[in-house]
């Protein structure tokens, strides 16, 4: 390795990149863009509300005071549907998959509990409903709630059992803190092994290689250089998923000394498979279906994007071996439990895992043009 | 043989076999100190092979080869700082200058002290500096490629094909860059298909055909002991004259339109030749008889036609 000619080769990378607005534009923007949607699904799902339409048959102050503890749930948007019509062609007209009915009578009825004691005395109210609706059941049992809230005010005694709910973590975390550093991993996965398999197949496409052969440059001056400008790459896109991740969602995580160690690890693991998979694609078309059949698989296994106890037993063993997996417990371990103790055994794992396809991607990275 | 140290590039019974295949087939050749040598021969006949053995980038299957002294299978890592390869087809970074490419090669080799605008003047890219690769000529592309092989001020400099695919201009610019590393002293090892750049810069001429070397001399020498016949061209020949040069057995070829064109092997051949043609009652057409040229030679030896000139399709800018 001649450190002269690794920096010479660094040099040459990131010139040629600053000079590439669309990879500057989209090393950043990829993994951003990934955060913002994906942050913007799963971010505050406390803030989702419903349209609910009500018909009020009743007319009465008792039914007004119900409308308003349903308005007054952040669950709920009630409108009115006019009493004269009916409800159910009402519903289909206007595309609503849920309309609650309350009945004429329902004010007197609720004398007759209250002040009379009334036992006997209840009001049924109707929901008007769409099952082929996928979120209509939630909204159902959403309300049931709010009616069983209301039925308990009515008995004006506090509710015997009460319900707290304590967190495993020191505080309450949100999906999208889960999400960032699954991308992080991510956009240094794509980049590092679709970036090497790429370039070498660009290069020796147009005869680049042949030329680097006839020169003092070593397959390891070239890999090293390679890792060297994807852990930049991988420095510009965490920073910048991290950044929009503070300023736009208020995510705070723990950035410590694992998330260098993880990010120089998971560059050394991709360049490496990266590397491994030149012979196989030898043009920029092949390379790009090749670094395809590895990624995705590769990101929908290993818990990117949802907890990998959410696959089935055989998926979850397959995760077990993909390098991406280790990637992503490791950093979700030190970025959001702070747990060294995992952060080290899944850092042992990556580095040996890197090792391996680091010696193994430069013996088979063979510029000779026999190999 | 005995190596001297006037010989640059020794190569002995060097063979290279990809499966049944001998691409390759004993092949031996020396190339002397400040000697430009052209290699010779038909598409697929061996040249690139052998030429990449000899540059350490393949290894051969039996057989030697050294280059300054050194043999190429155990002193690669010596030899490379010595020499300067243009591969057939050179590129370089789309997006480096013509100075930054030469800087960066320069930097490989460890030569602090390449004068840029000298290889930059040397080659006719001054003007160029700032220019990106991507937005060179074919030409300038591999003028630029002839700096990037001078970097390490080699004392070998290989040229495979360098002006293929260039228009005239082109071809002539690159060509008195050449002129320029022959009178510079340079080890030349030109790879061509282009008989009038082998005849214009080489002093020794090797000829291989389906992996076999077949002829070696001076561009005269090749052509005096190759040239026991004269050419003879006839302009305006109608059929009438075509037909009586074949009943007098000899093997007329077309050449255009209505020129033909006659191997003969004396002087009296040429006078027979006319008088049948006036006995045919055919015009008689204008006659032009000499040596063969390399290229006519070069087609006598191989029995192949040289691969077309792809001159047209350089834009010189």
């Amino acid at each position: 390795m001649t450190p002269r000619i690794v920096t010479a080769n660094l040099v040459v990378r990131l010139r040629t990149l600053s000079r590439e607005n669309s990879a500057m534009f989209f090393t950043v923007a990829f993994p951003v863009i990934l955060v913002l949607v994906f942050g913007a699904i799963f971010t505050k799902p406390e803030e989702m509300n419903f349209d609910l339409p009500v018909q009020d048959l009743d007319r009465s102050t008792a039914s007004a005071q119900l409308i308003d503890s349903l308005a007054a749930n952040a669950v709920f948007k009630t409108s009115s549907v006019p009493a004269d019509v009916d409800a159910t062609a009402y519903a289909r007209e206007h595309k609503a998959t849920l309309v609650l009915i309350i009945p004429q009578g329902f004010e007197q009825m609720q004398i007759r509990r209250l002040q009379f004691g009334d036992a006997e005395a209840s009001a049924e109210l109707t929901y008007i409903q769409d099952p082929s609706s996928t979120s209509v059941e939630n909204r159902i049992l959403l309300l049931n709630a709010v009616m069983a809230a209301v039925n308990q005010r009515m008995t004006a005694v506090p509710p015997f059992i009460q319900m707290s709910d304590q967190s495993i973590l020191s505080r309450k975390y949100r999906f999208i803190e889960f999400f960032v550093p699954g991308i992080i991993a991510m956009a240094v996965m794509t980049s590092s092994l679709s970036g090497a398999l790429n370039m070498n197949a660009e290069l020796r496409q147009k005869g680049i290689l042949r030329k680097l052969t006839t020169t003092p440059i070593t397959t390891t001056d070239w890999l090293l250089s390679d890792i060297l400008y994807q852990l930049v790459l991988a420095t510009v896109s965490t920073t910048s998923i991290l950044l929009v991740s503070y300023f736009v969602f208020d995510v705070r995580l723990h950035i410590n000394g694992w998330l260098a160690v993880y990010l120089v690890l998971a560059v050394f693991v991709f360049v490496g498979i990266g590397m491994m998979l030149t012979p196989i694609a030898r043009e920029a078309e092949s390379a790009t279906a090749a670094a395809n059949a590895f990624l995705f698989p590769m990101m929908f296994l290993s818990g990117t994007f949802f907890p990998v106890e959410m696959m089935p037993g055989f998926l979850q063993s397959v995760a077990r071996i993909l390098p991406l997996y280790y990637v992503n417990e490791g950093l979700r371990a030190s970025m959001i439990f702070d747990d060294h103790i995992t952060s080290l055994r899944c850092a042992v794992i990556t580095a040996g895992v890197a090792a391996v396809v680091f010696v193994a991607g430069a013996v088979v990275t063979r510029w000779n043009r026999e190999a | 043989m005995t190596l001297t140290p006037e010989h640059a590039i020794v190569v002995q019974s060097l063979t290279k076999r990809y499966g049944d295949l001998r691409a390759v087939d004993d092949v031996s050749l020396t190339v002397a100190m400040g000697e430009v040598f052209a290699f010779l021969g038909p598409n697929g006949a061996g040249k690139t092979t052998t030429v990449e053995i000899i540059e350490t980038i393949r290894t051969p299957t039996s057989g030697s080869v050294s280059v300054l002294g050194m043999d190429v299978a155990k002193a690669k890592r010596h030899i490379i700082p010595r020499i300067g390869v243009l591969p057939q087809g050179f590129s370089s970074f789309d997006r480096l200058t013509v100075a930054e490419s030469i800087r960066y090669y320069a930097r490989l080799f460890g030569c602090k002290h390449t004068d840029v605008d000298e290889l930059m003047s040397l080659t006719n890219l001054g003007d160029k500096r700032d220019v990106q690769f991507r937005h060179l000529s074919g030409g300038l592309k591999q003028r630029l490629g002839i700096a990037i092989t001078l970097v390490n001020d080699p004392e070998v400099v290989f040229l495979d094909e360098p002006t293929t695919g260039l228009d005239p201009h082109a071809r002539r610019a690159v060509w008195d860059v050449l002129l320029g590393l022959k009178r510079g002293g340079k080890v030349v090892f030109l790879t061509t298909h282009y008989m009038d750049e082998a005849e214009l810069l080489a002093d020794t001429v090797s000829i291989i055909s389906k992996g076999r070397i077949i002829a070696t001399g001076s561009p005269d020498e090749l052509i005096e002991s190759n040239s026991d016949y004269m050419c003879m061209t006839l302009r305006s020949a109608d059929v009438r004259a075509v037909e009586s040069i074949r009943n007098l057995g000899f093997a007329p070829t077309p050449h255009g339109i209505d020129t033909i064109k006659v191997r003969v092997k004396h002087t009296d051949d040429v006078q027979e030749i006319l008088r049948e043609i006036k006995v045919s009652g055919a015009p008689l057409p204008s006659v032009d008889v000499r040596k063969p040229n390399l290229e006519e030679v070069f087609i006598g030896l191989t029995g192949e036609q040289l691969p077309a000139n792809h001159a047209a399709q350089g834009d010189e800018r």
